[in-house]
């Protein structure tokens, strides 16, 4: 009786100390390291903080399911690109050579974005999330890969729906004075002037404007049916928007593809009711993947689920699929290659990257509808 | 009218710069501190009326005095921690104390505030006045109302009440005034939270037109400098024509020549004032004082 007890006495104390000795065996496992640089100061903080807060509740997921490659749990190093190029490379080069990050997730906006991906040139994978200017991709490099449609991409897609349904006999834009802008400006001119649509205009107003009066007046006197808003934050988003509408302007107003908010819908009150945009983020989408980051994400934050969150969530989530079919954070030959497997399944979809890091995938047409962004039929 | 509703957009900008700057040049001109604080205070008067209204639910003529008096109260705090304790030594560590203080402000704002930009919904935000082809929002007419009762209510209370020559004397010699009886340290604080009670007002009227978000007064003390270059610093006339003259450049420059050079115009007459007229387009030449 006293051997057995002591065996069961022996059983037990062994099992404790081999679940203690696992469990640190798998606290002793590193972390991989993800570089998340977004805008967290300046006018685009918001937008910053949306996009990594997308990332922390992916990140949340993965890592209560045991993270990757059996308990390397995820960590997101945090970095403020202040929304420009050079704090954008700065923050790149420190997250590579002081932080020593396995991965980097960065690049709101184009121009910062453009500036990263040449630090960042075949040395360390480098996934874009909202950029959408097309020389991202087209002049990228071998560890480069952008979520996003490109603004070309976009334009070919919302030009169809503007020429097909808005129907305005005229049009004139004001968009941002960077490479984005100037190339909506390019591509919107050429594409709604092959379907007749007179462009009577555009005025570019800059990234740190806070009055838009002057623009917005001189807009309204080309007296064009339909105005297309090229906003890409949102604080000076509802400016413009709200500005628009108290300047007179009672035609119909376009927002600028992927830049649509539950935030920015908030704070620019009547002035966005019925007005239409495309995203590749439907709210209301049933995926199963969708509806777990959207509960995670209500779980962490106060702010609504958003587009800009998604492609942030999308990033940390193709990230942790590809290293875990590499084998290893720093292979990256290995996850560039595991990337570009065609159908990767994500929270937004079916996305596959092409020959150039360009990921390929739905974009949905969504209106604001009683201060709602829903997907529309279109 | 294009010309006109410019010239208006300008005068309503340019309202908005002047009362900004009001404050700046005062405290530049008693306590010879230059103050790049000076916009978080414009950004805590918005912040304070956008929370008496949504938190407490005052109406906004109510909030907008609140939040005057609370800014106000917080620059003489501001005064006591930061700007008093350092009057005895060189101008560059009272310059690098307001920069300190702005970042302070500026991080503060941000934690507790959140990133997440806020909308100041007056009842007069969205409501305009509009004659012929000319439409302007009650909140800009009020912007210029209000702001012309302040500037003028300034002037008189410098010039003519007994705290407003105390504080000019301070202005112009300190220790003589200290010598005559006069509590500089006093009027040091009574200018300092005048200054931030106007920063606020500007804030609580201005932040309307656009979102709010915590570095909103990087935008405010930039345009303040420029206002108060042009118009000398430590001059309140200078700072009403300087402002006025900012913001009518800017909507007459942006609508005619291009917008692109909007901002470069208030750097372009900084530059040409410093220049030709380095004490400020209304102040006499250096040489003649």
């Amino acid at each position: 009786m006293k051997t057995h007890r002591r065996t069961w006495l022996n059983l037990a104390a062994g099992l404790i100390a081999a679940s203690v000795s696992l469990g640190a065996w798998a606290q002793a496992k590193p972390p991989i390291k993800i570089a998340a640089i977004n805008p967290l100061s300046g006018a685009g903080a918001f937008d910053g903080q949306l996009a990594l807060e997308g990332m922390q509740a992916m990140a949340a997921i993965i890592n209560a399911n045991g993270g990757v490659l059996g308990g390397r749990m995820l960590e997101l190093v945090t970095y403020d690109d202040k929304g420009n190029p050079e704090e954008g490379v700065s923050a790149a080069k420190r997250a590579m050579e002081q932080d020593k990050v396995d991965l980097i997730v960065g690049g709101w906006f184009s121009a910062v974005a453009l500036g990263q991906k040449e630090v960042t040139r075949d040395k360390i994978i480098h996934i874009v999330t909202s950029a959408q200017h097309p020389k991202v991709t087209d002049e990228g490099h071998k560890y480069l890969f952008r979520l996003n449609a490109t603004s070309t991409m976009m334009s070919d897609r919302y030009s169809k729906f503007v020429c097909d349904s808005i129907k305005p006999k005229s049009v004139a834009f004001i968009t941002i004075n960077d490479d984005y802008g100037r190339l909506e400006v390019e591509n919107y001119t050429r594409l709604l002037g092959a379907c007749k649509i007179e462009v009577k205009g555009n005025e570019f107003y800059n990234r740190t404007d806070a009055d838009f009066t002057t623009a917005l007046t001189k807009l309204r006197s080309l007296n064009a049916d339909a105005i297309y808003v090229s906003a890409i934050n949102t604080s000076q988003g509802a400016t413009i928007y709200r500005q628009l509408r108290q300047s007179g302007h009672r035609g119909t107003i376009i927002a600028s593809a992927g830049n649509m908010n539950p935030k920015l819908v908030e704070l620019s009150g009547p002035a966005l009711e019925g007005v239409y945009s495309i995203s590749l983020f439907a709210p209301d989408s049933q995926r199963p993947m969708a509806r777990k980051w959207i509960d995670q994400y209500a779980k962490m934050f106060k702010n609504e689920p958003s587009f800009i969150g998604s492609l942030g969530a999308q990033a940390v989530e193709v990230l942790a699929q590809a290293v875990e079919k590499a084998g290893d954070p720093r292979a990256y030959d290995k996850i560039a290659a595991a990337l570009k497997v065609p159908k990767l399944n994500t929270l937004l979809g079916e996305a596959t990257f092409d020959d150039k890091g360009q990921a390929q995938q739905s974009i949905y047409l969504i209106q604001v509808k009683n201060k709602k962004i829903v997907a529309s039929g279109g | 009218m294009v010309f006109l509703q410019q010239l208006l957009n300008g005068l309503a900008n340019g309202m908005g710069y002047v009362l900004i700057a009001v404050g700046l040049t005062l405290v530049f001109g008693v306590l010879r501190v230059v103050n790049f604080a000076h916009g978080e205070f414009f950004m805590l008067g918005a912040y304070v009326t956008y929370y008496g209204m949504t938190l407490i639910g005052m109406d906004y003529i109510s909030a907008l005095l609140v939040a005057t008096l609370v800014v106000a109260g917080l620059g003489i705090l501001a005064n006591r921690f930061f700007f008093q304790p350092l009057k005895k030594e060189h101008e560059f560590t009272i310059l690098l104390s307001s920069l300190g203080l702005a970042l302070l402000l500026t991080h503060l704002a941000e934690t507790i505030f959140g990133a997440d930009p806020k909308y100041v919904d007056t009842p007069y935000s969205d409501a305009t006045f509009s004659l012929g082809d000319i439409t302007v929002t009650q909140q800009r007419i009020g912007v210029i109302l209000v702001a012309s009762a302040m500037i003028a209510a300034t002037y008189w209370f410098i010039k003519h009440t007994r705290m407003g020559k105390m504080m000019q004397a301070t202005a112009q010699n300190p220790e003589g005034a200290a010598l005559s009886g006069i509590n500089t340290k006093y009027v040091h604080a009574y200018t300092f939270a005048l200054a931030c009670a106007l920063a606020a007002l500007s804030g609580a009227l201005v932040g309307p037109t656009a979102m709010l978000y915590p570095t909103v007064g990087d935008w405010a003390v930039l345009k303040g400098f420029i206002v108060v270059v042009m118009g000398g610093l430590g001059s309140v006339t200078g700072a009403l024509l300087g402002g006025l003259i900012l913001g009518v450049a800017e909507s007459l420059g942006g609508g005619y020549i291009s917008l692109g050079f909007k901002e470069a115009i208030g750097y372009a007459i900084i530059i040409v004032v410093l220049l030709l007229r380095p004490n400020g387009l209304f102040n006499p030449p250096a040489s003649t004082k």
